[in-house]
């Protein structure tokens, strides 16, 4: 029988050293910003019950699940978001919590991706949800100033958020006079902007002022200039107050100092029955995929008998700790400034001082040799600066 | 100047064809006519950078942003799947994939679960599931003909241009699958953080297509 003992399964990987710092690093930095904006941290347990994650709005393709069963014989999955898990926490043990609750969460979800196609199944991700509060205009503010932080936090010459509506879709396709798979295709094609099929499709429906500004969808991203088009291609009420708070939104953010790097899509139409309102999306150039994604989300407490506004997003922690560690925005590994040599009889004495000199704030490694030329050997090798020889007196070496 | 946009072309008839379309929009593309070994090569007047690949690895490169964009055929997109934005219908390697059997023979009649041989299973498994019908699945590699003759196979799931192959080897067309041609594809954050310099290349493209 062949035994898989020395390989760990597809999609996942031992994180050693420096890309352990990489990874603890960004996700201080970003514990210190939600902590720094009154956001509490929150664990929830890396499996769950199957049913948690097919509800009206959060439906998980089955073969993207890790599943289990547990002893009952009931199914279970692996984490594969923590927004829901929260969702459920919120309306449950917080139920009764003065709001707004405002969580962050620092923990793996996993994805059964399809093979050799060089993606995570396991990944970090960070992220606040903000949950309840009067003025959801106020609390989308607040998320998305803490979103551009985040990235700017991370490389602040080379980053972009994105922001869109989810309602300028949705108002639209819903006067289309078609079945729901043809809205969903409508919807898939514009998330991937396959311009030719959407047109094809959308000519089939028939020519009128809503496909013709479906058709146009895609195309709707870049600047502020964005929203004057999208006015001009089609406005009801609806669409008008959602193009202004667009609007409004944008200007406030590139006054806190990030002009140029924000930007509009109002194709951003990823889990449209997920979401209800501001949707954005976090950039970093050369990292291939977005680092950040959420959104506002006013539906999904209420299906857990809790109805109550919420907006939140993600980061991925591992993408953005590779890139850092590209750019060389992580901390170096340390050598230790000391290796502690006991002569013989004196393991107890010399165990005692390297106690002393760690708490004192120094690194050092205790030596496992008999004697002292192959500890300083040791150090040597290691490229340790020091060896501390503990006898009946202490002397220090300079290797 | 800017970093160059790359761009992975399928190695090929799709690149000759593509280069033949950077010429007419009136780059230099000597680099790549002589080519020799080379796999990475510069299209300087249009700080372009052209990467040839397999068509796979074409997909493979633009979703993980290693390239900007792509050119690649629908057949293989549609068989690989994956994140990146679909922008361009450029139109060359017209043709269609199509469910052929041996003539005269009856596909969907019968109860017996019918046995398809493919170079392409998950658009194959695609399009009989959303007939809502069970078919079995074979894949093949090499000439997919051959498997209705040997009768490993009731029928086939391939691309079909002339079917002059199918016609020779006494098999035949029952139903259209769906056409394809060459897509331009495009890194979901290239778009995004190049917009100005992409949106500049696909206007070329779409104005220099026929």
């Amino acid at each position: 029988m062949k035994r898989y003992d020395l390989i760990t399964p597809e999609g996942t990987r031992d994180l050693l050293f420096d890309g352990c710092l990489a990874r603890r690093a960004v996700e201080d930095k970003l514990a210190a910003l939600f902590e720094g904006f009154g956001y509490s941290e929150v664990v929830t347990p890396g499996i769950e019950f199957y049913d948690l994650f097919m509800g009206s709005s959060r439906n998980f393709q089955q073969e993207s699940l890790y599943k289990l069963t547990d002893t009952k014989g009931r199914l279970i999955v692996m984490r594969p978001d923590s927004t829901i898990p929260i969702a459920r926490l919120a309306s449950t043990r917080l139920k009764e919590a003065k709001l707004p609750l405002r969580l962050y969460y620092n923990q793996s979800i996993f994805e059964n991706n399809a093979l050799l196609k060089g993606r995570s199944d396991e990944v970090v991700q960070a992220g606040i949800e903000l949950i309840g509060g009067v003025n959801s205009k106020r609390a989308d503010y607040e998320v998305l100033c803490t979103a551009v932080e985040a990235l700017a936090a991370f490389d602040k010459d080379n980053f972009r958020l994105e922001i869109g509506h989810i309602g300028y879709f949705k108002e639209l396709v819903k006067k289309l006079d078609v079945s729901e798979s043809v809205r969903e295709e409508i919807r898939l094609l514009i998330s991937t902007k396959n311009y030719p099929a959407l047109n094809d499709l959308l000519d089939e429906v028939g020519e009128n002022q809503i496909t013709n500004a479906l058709k146009q969808l895609p195309r709707l991203f870049g600047g502020i200039e964005v929203l004057d088009k999208a006015a001009d291609i089609y406005a009801d009420d609806k669409i008008t107050g959602i193009l202004y708070n667009l609007r409004e939104v944008f200007t406030r953010l590139s006054s806190l100092g990030y002009e140029g790097k924000i930007s509009v899509d109002l194709g951003i139409v990823s889990h449209a029955d997920y979401y209800t309102g501001i949707v954005f999306k976090g950039y970093l150039s050369e990292v291939g995929q977005s680092v950040l994604k959420g959104g506002r989300y006013d539906k999904l407490l209420g299906e857990f008998g809790n109805d109550c506004p919420a907006v939140g997003f993600g980061v991925n922690v591992d993408s953005v700790a590779r890139h850092m560690e590209k750019i060389g925005g992580v901390p170096q590994l340390k050598t230790a400034d000391a290796v502690v040599f006991g002569e013989k009889g004196y393991v107890v004495e010399a165990m005692a001082y390297a106690q002393k000199l760690v708490r004192d704030g120094l690194t050092v490694e205790n030596s496992l040799f008999n004697t002292q030329d192959e500890s300083a050997e040791y150090a040597k090798s290691k490229g340790i600066k020091k060896l501390i020889v503990v006898g009946s007196e202490i002397t220090e070496l300079d290797i | 100047m800017n970093k160059p946009l790359r761009i992975a072309l399928t190695k090929g008839r799709l690149e000759k064809d593509t280069v033949g379309l950077l010429e007419k929009i009136g780059f230099d593309c000597t680099a790549i006519r002589e080519k020799g070994r080379k796999l990475i090569l510069p299209v300087p007047d249009g700080n372009l950078e052209v990467v040839l690949a397999k068509a796979n690895d074409v997909i493979t490169y633009v979703e993980h942003g290693v390239c900007d964009m792509g050119v690649v055929g629908k057949d293989t997109i549609m068989e690989m799947q994956g994140k990146f934005f679909e922008l361009v219908d450029i139109g060359f390697g017209r043709c269609k994939f199509a469910l052929a059997t041996k003539k005269g023979s009856k596909f969907y009649g019968g109860y017996d679960v019918k046995t398809v041989a493919t170079k392409y299973p998950n658009i194959t498994r695609r399009f009989f599931e959303s007939k809502g019908m069970d078919v079995e699945i074979i894949k093949i590699e090499g000439s997919v003909e051959l498997a209705p003759l040997l009768e490993l196979a009731d029928g086939i799931v391939d691309i079909v241009e002339t079917g002059t192959t199918l016609k020779e080897n006494g098999l035949e067309v029952i139903e259209d699958v769906c056409p394809i041609s060459a897509r331009l594809i495009v890194n979901m954050v290239s778009m995004k953080m190049r917009q100005q310099e992409i949106e500049n290349f696909v206007k070329l493209v779409e104005e220099n297509i026929d």
